[in-house]
């Protein structure tokens, strides 16, 4: 995907409340897909969920949302889009089917048609049978749940899910987090998940979007993303003190225990640095048994790059 | 042997059928606000004002429509209230309904999380305000207008009522334009009290002693000798009573040296701050908490 074509674009955004700074030039390309918003507390997910919705403008910089200017186009943006806040405060005496069509209503569907996907939306989400009660008598996990029912029944094109497993025990995680990994992938609607549980995001998400000190640190599909920073792992047959020399003549970083080689840099890319590795074998006549990638894990990632801010 | 059939998994299908605009946004919160405000669908315990209200904005006037009918009508208009102190009687009801209901459209809203769910749809802060405050103006409609509407008819009904279509349609306009300019009044102030705070109980109170406080100490203030009678303006609770005096053109009640012009005045004040406060206090609040 291009530049400026992600669902979400956003080109040196800042964004101050009175002396506080948010943003400080953030840039920012949401792809298609389930995507995880990451970031430690306070550094901007809900601001930045509160610009997508258009709730919040942008102190300075440009941000579009699904080809739309939030600050614009809001009203007609926000039918397109779903959102879970992170509060489990709901109406209490408030049928669950009454509260799902009526936010479908408010975003546009006609009652009939808001009446019938509110009740797919429940049982969607397991709520089937759970609809007619008091969303006051349910508890934290059927109250997330029918919080992302009332964000996907008037059928948008963009969810945003704000912490949406907070609250939950081990169980309903899994089955929140299988939920909302099945609607951005089976039912075409586009997911950003703000969250600050790294392990839920990576076992869900397609992409990420690290914040940190105002900023983004690290953005794009997690594969890459992982396996960018990780570097290889070369195993030899022999000839490694000339394999070792070579690699760091050439600028590697080269740590060898026996005749495994870990190798990383931080200017090459994972493909530079198996071309690199190729050439030294080459080079020394060096034989290679296996050349594997080493995969970040995101937590890693997030440690990295928050260390690299602060 | 029977059968049973289960369903399995209902899909999900995307919507391709019409979508409203922002009016029917705001329709679907006018309506759920009217029946919020009214307590229908929802436990007892949250009719139990709507009907308080009910009681003592009708119940007079049913007993002064029962008192023209069975006691000779010259008596009867000695005895029974014209249209314009009726206003003042309603202003009772009005005052519980304005404290209890409007925390419950308004500050409910914002502690339930329901404002942030509403700002993250089409609707903006003025629609929204407009479509809560639309739905409080028909409901306190209902307890400002209707009374006195029933008692116009049962009046005319009795035969000491007023004669003539053109008689009729007059004070029937009076009485709308009255029962609207009063709930409006009474709408902004509900809402004025119910943006300041997302704690219904404490909203309540407050409207309830503004209220109160407004009608004790203009009062105090009036009846001082060194200071002018026009601090009688500042009691909120007479000035349905004032207003009504007004529109129907016939004495105050009070006994206070108060001009006609003094009372619009002070009805626009009054109204013109409890907007300015709502506003105010809704451009502060923060949603996407």
């Amino acid at each position: 995907m291009t530049e400026g074509s992600g669902i979400i674009d956003a080109t040196g955004v800042t964004k101050s409340w009175g002396t506080t700074t948010v943003f400080s030039g953030l840039d920012v390309s949401v792809r298609s897909g389930v995507t995880g918003l990451l970031g430690s507390n306070g550094a901007g997910k809900t601001t930045l969920l509160g610009m997508v919705l258009g709730l919040h403008q942008p102190t300075s910089g440009h941000i579009q949302v699904l080809g739309e200017n939030p600050s614009v186009a809001g009203p007609e943006l926000r039918q397109r889009i779903g959102y879970s806040p992170e509060h489990h405060d709901l109406p209490q005496d408030m049928a669950a089917q009454d509260l799902v069509r009526h936010v479908a209503e408010v975003h546009g569907l006609p009652r009939r048609d808001a009446t019938t996907r509110s009740s797919d939306a429940l049982w969607l989400v397991g709520l089937g049978e759970e609809r007619a009660r008091p969303v006051g008598t349910m508890s934290t996990g059927q109250r997330q749940r029918v919080k992302l029912a009332q964000a996907i029944a008037h059928d948008p094109d963009l969810v945003l899910l704000d912490e949406p497993t907070d609250g939950l025990d081990p169980v309903q995680r899994d089955d929140m987090l299988e939920l909302i990994r099945r609607i951005g992938t089976e039912y075409g609607i586009d997911i950003v998940l703000s969250s600050h549980l790294l392990e839920e995001v990576e076992r869900i998400a397609d992409n990420v979007v690290i914040l940190a000190g105002g900023r983004t640190v690290a953005a794009g599909p997690i594969d890459e993303l992982r396996a960018g920073g990780g570097g290889l792992t070369v195993d030899v047959t022999e000839n490694v003190d000339a394999m070792v020399a070579e690699l760091r003549r050439r600028g590697i970083e080269v740590a060898a225990e026996r005749l495994r080689l870990r190798i990383s840099s931080e200017t090459l890319d994972s493909s530079e640095l198996a071309c690199a590795v190729r050439d030294a074998a080459v080079t020394t006549g060096t034989p290679i048994r296996r050349l594997t990638s080493v995969e970040q894990s995101l937590e890693d990632l997030f440690l990295e790059n928050i260390g690299a801010t602060s | 042997m029977t059968q049973t059939t289960e369903i399995y998994d209902r899909g999900y299908r995307a919507y391709t059928g019409p979508r409203g605009g922002m009016g029917t946004s705001m329709l679907s919160v006018f309506k759920a606000s009217v029946q919020r405000a009214l307590g229908l669908r929802r436990k007892f315990r949250f009719k139990i004002v709507p009907l308080a209200t009910v009681f003592i904005a009708y119940v007079p006037a049913l007993g002064f429509m029962t008192v023209a009918v069975l006691i000779p009508g010259e008596i009867a208009q000695e005895v029974v209230a014209d249209y314009a102190s009726y206003f003042g009687l309603v202003g009772i009801a009005v005052t519980l309904f304005t404290a209890f209901v409007a925390p419950e459209l308004l500050s409910s809203d914002r502690r339930t999380g329901m404002f942030g769910l509403y700002m993250a749809s089409p609707l903006q802060r003025p629609h929204y305000l407009l479509a809560k405050g639309g739905a409080l103006l028909f409901c306190m409609s209902l307890v400002t207008m209707l009374p006195v509407f029933f008692l116009l008819i049962g009046y005319w009904a009795a035969g000491i009522g007023p004669e003539g279509f053109v008689t009729i349609l007059g004070i029937a306009g009076r009485i709308l334009a009255t029962g609207l300019l009063l709930a409006l009044m009474f709408t902004l102030i509900g809402m004025a009290g119910a943006s300041l705070t997302k704690r219904t109980g404490f909203a309540s109170a407050g409207i309830a002693m503004v209220l109160i406080a407004s009608g004790v100490l203009s009062d105090t203030l009036a009846n001082m000798d060194s200071l002018s009678e026009s601090f009688a303006l500042a009691n909120i609770l007479a000035l349905p009573g004032d207003l009504a005096a007004v529109i129907f053109d016939e004495t105050f009640e009070r006994p206070f040296d108060i001009g006609r012009w003094q009372v619009v005045g002070a009805y626009v004040l009054v109204c013109t701050i409890s907007a300015a406060i709502t506003g105010w206090s809704y451009r502060r609040v923060e949603v996407t908490k």
